[in-house]
């Protein structure tokens, strides 16, 4: 069977700059995999290129056996990878249901002319989103907060409103680019426990970039270590802790 | 931002809904009390509504510095002029047509926006492209009139002749209904919120599966459909038609409407409309003394109220906040 997400000798270049080299993974459904090195390793470009955003320059990419290297972003969003970003990437001016409702764009049946026109089908469809996006919040005991700007939540709060809307379609995979930086060490622990229940319960296939090592450690499945672009470790938590070249990657040659 | 318990500000916002519907009821009865001049001028403001509307929806909505406005609004009055002088079809027919190929020029407009040209870059673009317009209508005699210009034929709707202004009014008052009506609805669902989207993050807006390219176009074809009917309702208005008439001034005048209204506010666009129409005519006994008036009253506005007079009215009462309006 065709693993959920595989990555094979996947290539990206940035002029002379080899910023990913020939890096193969699997990821399963309900599997937390994740991609930890130093900064500069090519954990994001990695990200960006699954999402479609870097083109490769070889290798393949494949979701549930069907290539997407050459797809646009929004088409790979829309076959059900979905991502949150680095920097937090909320719509800062749209509330957070707005946020979720932009999250569940693929499946709010209005049309263009439809609205325009006021057709009654519209409206029903995004009232209906609206219900759908307002419990999805409300799960995540967000509900209070559906109604703020994004940009005037906490952190914490931030972080936990662009999981739901990068969860609202229920994607089969979920790429997460550093959720626990600039967390507070408990919001930590509950952000593991809500990532961890997303893969044993919902069975998403996940791949984490993370620093916080404790975290990584502590809920995945598989880790694998990137340096200078290259997989250098690959494989369970402890296996990888007990590499040698994982200390080396971070902490140069002994 | 204080927040009123849900089901109050749902209650606030429906209010405010109804009290924005009741403008148009209570404008109905106003031609029995002005004279064809006063009545001209409201007439004005009624044409401008849709031409400020298309123009922010592109610069406040979408977040794009386009200047391609009175490009727009020239190619939807010369389509109306052509088609009545040159093919001599009755006004009313020739409304949609300005709106198409307003709408057509909108996404032409959009291409470089597509291929990556942002700020300042789109900006003095879509400038170019308003004066290459300007230059077309001198330039192309036989149809346009060149720099003389073209008289337009008297409008009519559907046979019934639109000779006083107040019957115009009644007119322009369902265009620019229609207008803000069709586009409230449009900013109320994803469209809106995809376009918010891309405003503030369009990495983060295809991450979620829009097809931003897509989304692009479609806001500026929708944004020159808007300006090219105002381009139909301003040849009906002026009955003159000279390429001067499209020039800076007229795009700073409506780019005066959009940044005063509320950039990204509907409700702004219209209220931007009324009040820079009206504002040279307060001081009209006392020539010099209007453009006076205009700057510093845009001055006023922007240094107090940066968000456009819009969220005065947000201020006033919450339930009158225009919901898509992001400050």
């Amino acid at each position: 069977m065709a693993a959920l997400l595989e990555v094979s000798d996947v290539t990206v270049r940035f002029g002379g700059l080899i910023a990913v080299n020939e890096v193969s993974l699997r990821v399963g459904a309900g599997e937390i995999c994740a991609l930890i090195g130093p900064n500069g390793a090519g954990k994001t470009t990695l990200f960006n290129a699954i999402a479609g955003y870097v083109p490769l320059n070889a290798g393949r990419i494949l979701l549930r056996g069907t290539p997407i290297q050459d797809l646009a972003p929004h088409r790979i969003a829309a076959g059900g990878v979905r991502r949150t970003f680095q920097n937090g990437g909320l719509f800062g001016h749209l509330t957070a249901l707005e946020n979720v409702l932009v999250g569940l764009h693929t499946q709010v049946d209005s049309a263009f002319f439809g609205i325009v026109l006021g057709s009654r089908r519209s409206g029903v469809a995004e009232a209906t989103a609206s219900g759908h996006a307002r419990k999805l919040l409300d799960l995540m005991d967000l509900g209070d907060i559906a109604d703020q700007p994004a940009h005037a939540l906490s952190g914490g709060q931030q972080r936990m409103v662009e999981i739901v809307r990068a969860l609202a379609t229920d994607p089969p995979l979920l790429l997460l680019d550093e959720p626990a930086v600039g967390l507070a060490p408990p919001m930590r622990e509950q952000l593991g426990g809500v990532i961890r229940n997303l893969a044993r319960e919902r069975g998403i296939g996940i791949l984490l970039i993370e620093h916080a090592i404790e975290l990584v450690m502590s809920i995945s499945d598989r880790v694998i270590v990137l340096n200078y672009g290259r997989k250098v470790a690959d494989g369970s938590p402890d296996e990888v802790r007990a590499d040698r070249s994982v200390l080396e990657a971070y902490l140069g040659h002994a | 931002m204080a927040k009123l318990p849900q089901a109050a500000a749902l209650a606030a916002s429906w209010r405010g809904r109804r009290a924005f519907w009741l403008v148009p009821l209570l404008l109905l009865p106003v031609p029995a009390w002005l004279n064809e001049y006063q009545q001209y001028v409201i007439n004005m403001m009624l044409m401008y509504v849709p031409v400020a509307v298309g123009f922010n929806l592109v610069v406040g909505n979408l977040g794009l510095l386009a200047f391609s406005n009175v490009a727009f609004f020239g190619i939807g009055a010369y389509t109306t002029g052509v088609l009545m002088l040159q093919v001599g079809l009755p006004w009313w027919l020739t409304i949609i047509p300005a709106g198409l190929m307003g709408a057509i020029a909108g996404c032409a407009t959009s291409v470089p926006a597509l291929r990556g040209v942002r700020s300042f870059y789109l900006a003095i673009m879509t400038l170019a492209f308003g004066e290459l317009m300007r230059w077309i209508y001198i330039r192309w005699e036989p149809v346009t009139g060149g720099s003389m210009g073209m008289a337009v034929p008297a409008p009519d709707l559907f046979g019934w002749p639109l000779i006083t202004e107040a019957r115009k009014f009644y007119v322009f008052l369902a265009l620019a209904l229609l207008v803000v009506i069709a586009t409230d609805r449009l900013l109320r669902t994803r469209f809106g919120r995809a376009f918010l989207a891309i405003k503030s993050n369009e990495v983060a807006a295809a991450a979620m599966g829009i097809p931003t390219d897509r989304y692009i176009v479609l806001c500026f074809g929708w944004s020159g459909f808007a300006v090219g009917i105002g381009g139909a309702m301003y040849a009906a208005l002026v009955g003159h038609l000279t390429p001067v008439s499209f020039d800076l001034t007229e795009l700073i005048v409506e780019f005066a409407m959009i940044m005063v209204g509320g950039l990204g506010s509907l409700v702004g666009s219209v209220i931007g409309a009324v009040v820079i129409t009206a504002a040279p005519q307060v001081f009209l006994d006392f020539p010099g003394f209007q453009e006076l008036v205009f700057g510093v009253l845009i001055i006023l506005v922007l240094l107090f109220l940066p968000n456009g007079l819009a969220s005065l009215l947000a201020r006033l009462h919450p339930g009158l906040r225009d919901r898509y309006h992001r400050e």
